[in-house]
């Protein structure tokens, strides 16, 4: 096993798609994703909630085992629980992580990459041959393997880039600090998330209801510590299920943390490409990072499959993959984050206003151009928001 | 290596830690690892910054004494 030429860490969505793109582009590779724990896919750190465009680009949930509930509606709760229903429509997926990520290593593996769990990555260095020489540990023992391109799908973590030398680090007005509940009978729409925002509910972020089934969800929140007061997300998410289900049973419980910034400024060093979570490859506005993730894993591994074609895996070599991920996605992200940063500046207030307006709009002509443009005629504090996002 | 003795360190409690990450890229001196489902502190390098504290979803780091 020790030599590879791509050796993937980290066998969530990023990284199982950049192991099976890479070894699809080119089956002659030898090509291995590394999965710390004992098992892909769990532990769930996430709210599974996934748009439906960007998912078929790399899996069709009709009838499959990892499609938990199909999503037709969005409903928003204002901060005084106003709802506002916003759309009709294809709108999204909610998952079952555990048997989607299954699902993804299932391709890599089909496409002949080998997929090792219980294996960690504990540290790596560039050798004189030029290639990493990366220390993976698996049931007690230590080894080295060598590879031509590592990719780092390591998630919020992000040791592979740090390792590498590039700064993964976040300020901690970008970290989202999530805890979620899986609750079992609850009155909810099972054809819709809710999204709920509030200062005393998720200051800094949002509350979210992704149903599983019929009364079945995933109850969670996310906030900036930053703008609380004192207490950890834990604690808000009590509080709010304690008000909105006081009643109901809870049968799983998960934390973790959402980086809502930009694209790490470099996601690539000699023989090294990031993705996902790991390069902070988020849209910062929804914390979503499932699709972001595949696509920047797909982009990784063509480009290491290219690269290693062509003899050359340098940094200037693998230059292309920051490219063309900022192309497809980083520089919208850039956009996101400006519209994220005026949209803190206001308040409950503002948010239970705007509710009451969009409620005014006839459900049938509810399309977000009117909203917005019926918003901006009756709330300016909007105006600084809408000029960011022309900016 | 800092160049002042912090007066108080972060400590992680294992009993609490559900092993997340969230805390890792927060270090600004990258003194916070996870391996082999363990998170560690290294107090030799924690500045006292306390910026991994207030994050923590389930409030498993605390500032203690640097002895």
């Amino acid at each position: 096993m020790p030599d590879l030429d791509v050796l993937v860490v980290g066998g969530g969505p990023a990284g199982a798609v950049a192991a099976w793109q890479a070894k699809e582009a080119a089956p002659e590779l030898e090509v291995a994703l590394l999965e710390r724990d004992r098992a892909v896919g769990s532990p769930v750190r996430c709210a599974e909630g996934v748009g439906d465009a960007g998912l078929r680009e790399f899996a069709t949930p009709e009838g499959a085992d990892w499609a938990a509930r199909k999503i037709t509606r969005v409903i928003f709760l204002a901060p005084d629980d106003t709802e506002v229903k916003v759309a009709e429509r294809d709108v999204g997926w909610v998952l079952d992580r555990t048997r989607f990520d299954a699902h993804l290593a299932a391709q890599a593996a089909t496409a002949k990459a080998e997929v090792l769990v219980g294996t960690e990555a504990t540290g790596m260095t560039r050798a004189a041959d030029g290639r990493w020489h990366v220390r993976v540990k698996h049931r007690g023992a230590e080894e080295i393997y060598r590879a031509r391109v590592v990719i780092g799908a390591d998630g919020v973590e992000a040791m592979v880039g740090r390792w590498a030398g590039l700064d993964t680090r976040v300020p901690a007005r970008d970290m989202e600090s999530c805890a979620q509940y899986v609750l079992q009978g609850i009155n909810c729409d099972p054809d819709a998330i809710y999204l709920q925002f509030g200062d005393r509910i998720a200051p800094g972020g949002y509350a979210w209801i992704f149903p599983r089934g019929i009364g079945v969800a995933n109850v969670g929140l996310g906030l900036v510590a930053l703008k609380t007061d004192g207490r950890n997300a834990r604690a808000y998410l009590d509080d709010w299920v304690a008000r909105r289900y006081p009643t109901a049973a809870r049968t799983g419980f998960t934390v973790g943390g959402v980086i809502v910034h930009t694209t790490i400024k470099r996601t690539y060093a000699d023989g090294v490409m990031i993705a996902g979570d790991a390069a902070h490859m988020i849209n910062p506005l929804s914390g979503g990072g499932i699709v972001n993730a595949m696509k920047a894993g797909r982009l990784a591994g063509c480009t290491a499959a290219a690269a290693i074609r062509e003899g050359d895996t340098s940094e200037k070599r693998l230059a292309s993959y920051h490219k063309a991920w900022m192309d497809l996605l980083g520089d919208d992200h850039l956009k996101h984050y400006r519209i994220k940063q005026a949209l803190e500046d206001l308040d409950d207030s503002f948010f239970n206003g705007l509710a009451r307006t969009v409620n005014g709009i006839p459900p049938e002509k509810r399309s977000l151009g009117r909203i917005f443009a019926h918003a901006l005629v009756k709330h300016p504090q909007l105006i600084p928001v809408a000029a960011r996002f022309f900016l | 290596m800092r160049r002042v003795t912090p007066a108080e360190i972060a400590v992680v409690d294992l009993a609490v830690c559900d092993r997340c990450g969230l805390c890792l890229p927060l270090c600004p001196p990258e003194s916070i690892h996870l391996e082999l489902n363990v998170l560690t502190v290294d107090g030799t390098t924690c500045t006292g910054c306390e910026k991994c504290v207030g994050p923590c979803p389930v409030g498993a780091l605390a500032m203690v004494a640097n002895a």
